[in-house]
């Protein structure tokens, strides 16, 4: 008996005293420290596999690219290369390289950091070779399409990966070469994709290479720290190339999936930087100091209901139209988002290079009860074939797409169906056989119209889950129009076709409705002086901490 | 008493093995894949992806790769039967080996002190309402437990932060690592069980203190004390025991909502959002880790029941 209950204490006092162990390591290190959310664990931080905006964000802090896009202005600027040209014909592009960027291996045991030699143009060559091996079952080797034999190579109809169109010309000068030509590449050739891979680690660890004490980078900070799920710690890179000009030292960032709760940690104390929950906005704008704190910024992303043209009544394209202007975007932003978006008129938003969104000239689609309901009388829509409007299951798609079938009734009499499946499942149906009205959203990889128009409904090179016949003589002219926009080189012409694009998409066909730009609302101390990245990837290699 | 712990022990064998089946067969014909993204990957980038995760072999070939029967598309036995769960989808440089190693211990812990907790406060609270039956204590008592019961954990998880850390300012928010973090989740978590525990507490012993045996021990001139924790409250405490089984189970192996709220990085998320990404590796680990865990806390129990009351026997 005694013995039982002798056990039973050892047991507890084994799991106490291991509690209050675990909770004695890691002291603070000294510096300037700055506290982030990452909001979820990152899936990867190996540049050739990142998807999601969390994995990019690490990476951008780790690794550099080729180029590197203006927080502000959204424009391409050099980062690892200094210089680039691009050959006559628009196929070649020859990027030259910095000579002064060391990898680094940081020790987290011994905290000593290591120069493992200099980043160069081999680097990028296999990074680049490595995304693109099928081997690698990289998600996002699709971006590197537009390299000569990438699509070839990575289906496995070619087994050469020195074919692959990129080579180093010397130490630091790397040269592409494009199956045809890309007036956009020098924002693909800078994405985390294409940046350069240390092969050592890679080879020694497998996939095991991006865990704190394997990892080699070259960006501005290290990584210390990766408890999964729980937190992330960065140190500055004594080695970096602007080391001097890196005012924080340590960025500890958690991983706290619920606002709510991460927004309990900003009010106390325990984070620089956060999130504002919708829920939590009113209160924010009109509290006093957190009204101070508070900063929309927009992020390049657009909410969009897209029709299925295949199916009727979808095929009218009046009713479209009707549809499309019988949305109150901007009283649903006030009564509902709240979140300060913009009302869209076109697919790709603002910022993005070719988005029509801010010329004056362009009309696009807004609420117009009045048109909406003449295109009505003008379709002779009369209530059959039943309309469905399906989204992912989610509370917030709910509520828009609640509102916005409220609206259809009262401008336009008609009954719209609401029906909502799993995100998994919702996927499968919308890139299959989507239903009549299908939620989705675009957030864009790289800053260009590509990326939106041409990689999003393009009937033959896009996804075009509308399916959207290419022998329609407007899906022709739109084909024409990004097709001939992607392989040009004069930023005017381009922006003019895209123009004309997104013309024909949104305002004359009515192959979407667009609804809304996102933004961003984050509330940050005021000792942190910021800048905001609209693409995501923030450079807290920018930021300071004045206290 | 060994020849039944043996029997019940390899009877667990078809039990694990039928319900893995069953997962294994459900998470695959949820429609929906694992890279299903927003805009869909090229045919040939999946067929990369589903090479490199062995998912374009036969169903029946993938099932036993994972139980380790046959050599997996790397040419190796790697399986349940090798310890070894597969890879994660979506957290790409980790195994499913990995995710338990370094989730399961937060999540035990935490469960730890939430049974800790839910026992510590349900059983006095159901014994001093069973004794002091219809008083002020007894009110008080089934007050906290309808509390503990009808408040989920999900209301209690914000209350708690929004008195003890952002008001009073006794804890952190969230996080995971110090005892102070571990306060609110343990409680917010544990009090829930406590008022179901108090509550069939009290149930059983106010049935118990009315049996023969107790008057006799009465007779007998034992202490009040003897009487209550020695003869009543160890028979009472046999539905207590039953329910423990499975509540031992499910705080162990995690709990969502609560790790969620404190941003706790334990093994509860991985239950939900496995499911939803379709990582099927971590379904099948997780699931029959919280089936292995019940069946022997199960078991554990029904031990128990042959300590509490001596004319239970196993054969």
């Amino acid at each position: 008996m005694l013995s039982k209950k002798r056990m039973y204490w050892v047991v507890a006092i084994v799991i106490a005293v291991a509690t209050i162990l675990s909770g004695c390591a890691g002291a603070k290190g000294g510096g300037k420290v700055l506290r982030v959310n990452l909001g979820t664990e990152p899936p990867t931080l190996d540049p050739a596999l990142a998807t999601d905006t969390t994995s990019v964000q690490c990476d951008e802090v780790l690794f550099l690219g080729l180029t590197d896009f203006d927080d502000k202005t959204v424009e391409v600027i050099p980062e690892l290369a200094t210089e680039w040209s691009v050959s006559p014909d628009g196929l070649v592009w020859t990027f030259k390289m910095r000579k002064d960027v060391e990898w680094v291996h940081y020790d987290p045991v011994k905290k000593k950091v290591e120069k493992k030699g200099k980043v160069t143009a081999h680097d990028i060559v296999y990074g680049v070779r490595r995304t693109v091996d099928p081997a690698t079952a990289s998600d996002y080797a699709y971006v590197d399409y537009i390299i000569k034999n990438a699509e070839a190579i990575n289906t496995g109809k070619n087994t050469d990966l020195n074919s692959l169109g990129v080579r180093a010309v010397d130490d630091y000068t790397v040269e592409f070469t494009l199956e045809q030509p890309a007036g956009y590449f020098p924002g693909i050739a800078g994405m985390w994709v294409n940046r350069p891979q240390p092969r050592q680690p890679i080879e020694q660890f497998g996939d095991k290479w991006t865990e704190p004490g394997n990892i080699w980078t070259n960006g501005p900070y290290m990584l210390e720290t990766w408890e999964h799920e729980s937190k992330m710690v960065f140190v500055k890179n004594p080695y970096y190339v602007n080391a001097k000009n890196v005012d924080i030292d340590r960025v500890e960032a958690v991983m706290v999936v619920e606002e709510s709760t991460a927004f309990a940690m900003y009010e106390n104390g325990e984070l620089d930087v956060v999130g504002v929950p919708s829920t939590e906005m009113e209160r924010v704008k009109s509290d006093p100091v957190l009204s101070k704190e508070l900063y929309i910024a927009p992020y390049l992303c657009t909410y969009y209901y897209g029709f299925n043209v295949s199916k009727p009544p979808m095929d009218n394209v009046k009713l479209r139209l009707a549809l499309s202007y019988a949305i109150d975007r901007q009283k649903l932003v006030d009564t509902v988002l709240k979140g300060g978006q913009r009302p869209a008129k076109t697919f790709a938003c603002p910022g993005i290079f070719g988005s029509p969104a801010d010329d004056p000239n362009f009309v696009g689609v807004s609420y117009d009860p009045a048109k909406a309901k003449q295109l009505l009388a003008e379709s002779g829509y009369t209530g059959t074939p039943e309309i469905t409007l399906m989204f992912n299951t989610s509370e917030g798609h709910q509520r828009i797409a609640e509102f916005i079938q409220r609206g259809w009734k009262e401008t336009l009499g008609i009954d719209v169906k609401l029906a909502n499946q799993e995100w998994k499942v919702y996927l499968q149906t919308v890139n299959t056989d989507a239903p009549q009205i299908y939620r989705l959203g675009w957030c864009a990889d790289y800053p260009d119209e590509n990326n939106w128009v041409l990689e999003n409904f393009h009937p033959t090179k896009g996804s075009n889950n509308p399916k959207w016949s290419p022998d329609d003589p407007a899906a022709q002219r739109f084909m024409k129009a990004v097709e001939d926009a992607a392989a040009a080189s004069d930023p005017k012409e381009r922006a003019r076709l895209y123009f004309e694009a997104e013309k024909i998409l949104v305002e004359e066909q009515a192959i979407i409705a667009p609804i809304y730009y996102y933004t961003r609302v984050v509330v940050t101390k005021p000792y942190v002086q910021r800048t905001y990245a609209p693409l995501g990837g923030e450079h807290w290699d920018k930021w300071k901490i004045t206290k | 008493m060994t020849r039944y712990i043996i029997r019940r022990i390899l009877s667990m064998i078809p039990v694990l093995i039928f319900i893995s089946l069953v997962t294994f067969a459900l998470a695959h014909a949820v429609p929906g894949g694992p890279f299903d993204r927003e805009k869909p990957l090229p045919a040939e980038i999946k067929a990369n992806l589903n090479r490199y995760y062995g998912l374009d072999q036969p169903l029946w070939k993938q099932y036993t790769d994972w139980i380790g029967l046959t050599r997996n598309p790397s040419g190796e036995y790697a399986g349940v039967l090798q310890f070894k769960f597969g890879p994660s989808y979506s957290s790409r440089s980790r195994t499913v080996n990995d995710i338990f190693r370094a989730h399961l211990p937060v999540s035990a812990q935490l469960g730890f002190w939430a049974l800790c907790i839910a026992v510590g406060m349900g059983v006095p609270l159901g014994i001093i309402a069973a004794l002091k039956q219809n008083s002020f204590w007894d009110y008080f008592s089934m007050a906290i437990a309808i509390f503990g019961v009808s408040v989920p954990n999900i209301v209690l998880g914000p209350i708690f932060i929004l008195i003890f850390a952002l008001t009073l300012g006794w804890f952190p928010v969230a996080g995971w690592g110090t005892p102070a973090q571990m306060v609110m989740p343990a409680f917010a978590l544990g009090l829930n069980s406590s008022a179901l525990i108090a509550r069939l507490t009290r149930a059983s012993m106010l049935q118990v203190i009315r049996e023969d045996y107790i008057r006799t021990a009465r007779a007998k001139g034992l202490a009040e004390r003897v009487v209550i924790i020695r003869h009543a409250l160890k028979n009472a405490f046999i539905p207590v025991a039953t329910i423990l089984g499975p509540m031992f189970a499910a705080l162990l192996t995690g709990t969502f909502v609560v790790e969620q709220i404190f941003a706790i990085p334990g093994m509860g998320k991985y239950f939900i959002t496995s499911i939803t990404n379709r990582d099927y590796p971590v379904v099948m680990g997780t699931t029959l880790l919280y089936a292995v865990f019940l069946v022997i806390a199960n078991l554990i129990v029904d031990i128990t029941y042959a300590y509490l009351d001596p004319r239970i026997h196993y054969e």
